[in-house]
């Protein structure tokens, strides 16, 4: 319990006389939490590898002409892009970080249900980013990162094959963490723990789990028919061997719609966490929070045809998937009004993590209503292919993915390694990136309107200015980015002592030392109450008990 | 290794977690035998009768989907798993269907091309 000094012994601190065996105590550790560090540094990598490719992009496009990189190149840079980031970044985000470090930490468990395979899980996504960084360094990719065919199978002479097995391999490490969630979440929850008592964060791991399991294969067959079609001549895809191509959209989507959620739904596990914390009360419609992420789950697999309103596909599938695709905005909206609820009356402490929860709702929502307008068949004509859905996934993935990577990140920074960091930096880092973020991409949706095609580096003089202000933005947004990774590290030397519950939160995460023994708990827990159990009074007592630098 | 893995189940008094040798090769019979069938549809198919392609096609799913049920159930060991795990063994099928049913929906309402196959 002292607030003094670091526990003596954790799962960071290790008796490994040589460097060798300490070496080896990381990469051959089957402690959810040390994988969950591993995950950290490798993700963290690959973001700032995809953001490297995403400022030659914003480079470019700061002139109308296509002076910096020829067209072939900027493909390239593109396709890095959306490839390290969808893939490398956004889908293992929150899941192997903050899912690996915090899953069994939260019910009362030991580790994983199966620590090896958790580990597998880990090299399987670095060899599968090492074959996706062989691609780039060897000339790259030039299909964009949906691998669309009949190009990819046919006429791309780019790292296709390369890129791809990076991806399917990928893809394993996805499906055994989601493996491994729903195993643990089923069996090895504490004596008390019922499934009504689960913090909202492991409801939505467990919804993301079920996609991951139930989409990625089929990902994975289709693009190992693209290889098939594209070494051996198989027809699959290519009409010319008697395939279809918009065949490998519906398989594509099929998983690439629910990834969507892969990224979302973990995201949302957090805002609640944050949310209910930050605001000294009982989280507002428990059971509708829980339930909206199993709904959204399941929808998820029946929307993927909005990708391929022009396509050709049918008009009748067309219309289909548009109305399903309303159904969407149910369950989002469920959770949006939930978290609002919840702060109403609240004692609201605008703490670092709070500010990203805050930015992750107003962006959530712009990015979520503009989902709307491309749901309807007739708008979607106007604005296929253009910025303005360029614009509308990244308030999505980014606006919510990353600001709840980042709110998740700040907020059990404290439990990951038992220091607190500097928390005026954090909050300038979060109204930075805020900023940074809105000026990066609204300009978009207006490009996208006026008719500004996507993936094109050459654009008509009048969309300059726009372009321009985006670029800005993204500036600000990479400063957003750089200033956290200065203070998180100082304060791994020279951060405070956090001690076991700084911020005051429920959880059972937070009835253990900062940071965590190697098997979590001296005792298994019992679980006697709900989650986020403030008392009625919580918020009041704490607004009146609230002082200049106080740490609430 | 086998060996002790058997009398432990025993141990547990969990009567359905085991799967006989003898059972493993019978399923591996079978499914020789189901390739043999498969291949000898496509050699009849070729060389002595001719069969209507909607025939053809639902004796060489029929012969699949057999194979796929011996392996799922006994090699896959789905068969004396938990009822948890039937479940989500069950729901992966319907997930498929959902992504069989959906996408034949959009190419029925596109209608076939008049001349499937490889392009002349």
């Amino acid at each position: 319990m002292s607030t003094i000094s670091l526990p003596q012994s954790s799962y960071i601190r290790d008796n490994s006389r040589t460097f060798i065996d300490w070496l080896k105590s990381w990469l051959l550790t089957v402690d959810h939490k040390r994988i969950a560090i591993l995950y950290l540094l490798s993700i963290n990598f690959f973001f700032l590898l995809g953001g490297l490719a995403a400022t030659l992009v914003r480079v470019e496009l700061i002139t109308p002409q296509g002076d910096l990189m020829s067209s072939d190149v900027y493909n390239r840079a593109f396709t890095l892009h959306g490839v390290i980031m969808v893939f490398f970044f956004l889908i293992p985000s929150i899941p192997a970080v903050l899912g690996n470090f915090l899953v069994p930490l939260m019910i009362g468990a030991r580790d994983l249900a199966f620590p090896r395979l958790n580990l597998l899980s880990w090299y399987l996504y670095m060899i599968g980013g090492i074959f996706a960084l062989i691609a780039a360094v060897f000339g790259g990719v030039d299909t964009g990162w949906t691998f669309y065919t009949p190009f990819t199978s046919t006429y791309s002479n780019s790292n296709v094959v390369m890129s791809i097995t990076g991806v399917f391999i990928m893809g394993f490490s996805s499906i055994l963490t989601g493996l491994n969630f729903i195993a643990t979440i089923h069996k090895m929850r504490a004596p008390g723990l019922t499934w009504f008592r689960l913090p909202l964060f492991i409801w939505a791991n467990y919804a993301t789990s079920i996609i991951q399991i139930l989409a990625t294969p089929v990902l994975g067959i289709a693009l190992l028919l693209v290889i098939v079609e594209r070494v051996w001549g198989v027809g699959i895809y290519d009409p010319a061997l008697g395939g279809d191509p918009l065949l490998f959209q519906h398989l594509f989507w099929f998983y690439s719609h629910p990834a969507v959620y892969i990224m979302i739904l973990p995201a949302m596990g957090v805002i609640s966490e944050l949310i209910s914390t930050f605001s000294r009360k009982r989280i507002f419609g428990y059971e509708f929070i829980a339930f909206s992420s199993i709904a959204i789950a399941i929808l998820g697999f029946l929307v993927w045809g909005h990708h391929m309103f022009v396509s050709s596909q049918s008009v009748y599938a067309g219309l289909i998937f548009s109305f399903i695709t309303m159904l969407v905005a149910i369950p989002s909206a469920i959770k949006v009004f939930n978290w609002t609820a919840t702060l109403y009356k609240g004692s609201i402490s605008y703490r670092t993590p709070m500010l990203y929860a805050l930015g992750f709702i107003g962006l959530f929502v712009i990015g979520g209503l503009t989902g709307i307008f491309l749901g309807v068949t007739a708008v979607d004509l106007h604005v296929t292919d253009t910025y303005f859905v360029v614009a509308h996934f990244h308030y999505v993935m980014v606006g919510g993915t990353i600001m709840a990577y980042l709110g998740g990140i700040h907020f059990w920074w404290p439990k990951m390694t038992g220091r607190m960091y500097n928390e005026i930096w954090g909050s300038i880092a979060a109204l930075i990136i805020f900023v940074g973020f809105n000026m990066t991409f609204f300009p978009q949706f207006i490009l996208g309107y006026l008719g500004m095609p996507r993936r094109y580096h050459v654009y008509p003089p009048e969309f300059q200015i726009l372009h321009v202000m985006s670029t800005a933005g993204a500036s600000i947004l990479a400063i957003g980015f750089i200033v956290p990774l200065i203070y998180l590290a100082i304060s791994l030397r020279k951060g405070a002592i956090a001690g076991d519950n700084p911020w005051g939160a429920t959880g059972l995460e937070w009835k253990t030392s900062s940071p965590p023994p190697t098997f979590n708990f001296d005792k298994t827990p019992i679980v006697t109450e709900e989650a986020y159990a403030y008392p009625p009074e919580a918020a009041e007592r704490d607004a009146a008990s609230w002082r200049p630098g106080s740490p609430l | 290794m086998a060996e002790q893995q058997h009398t432990n189940a025993h141990h547990h008094g969990d009567r359905h977690t085991h799967i006989s040798r003898g059972t493993y090769y019978r399923v591996f019979v079978a499914l020789m035998v189901l390739m043999v069938l498969t291949v000898a549809a496509w050699w009849v198919e070729k060389n002595l009768l001719h069969i209507p392609g909607w025939l053809a096609v639902t004796i060489a799913m029929s012969i699949a989907i057999a194979k796929t049920v011996l392996i799922v159930l006994y090699f896959m060991h789905v068969k004396i798993s938990s009822r948890m795990t039937q479940v989500y063994a069950a729901g992966a099928f319907v997930w498929l269907i959902i992504l069989f049913v959906i996408t034949m929906g959009d190419y029925v309402a596109r209608g076939w091309p008049p001349q499937p196959g490889p392009l002349p």
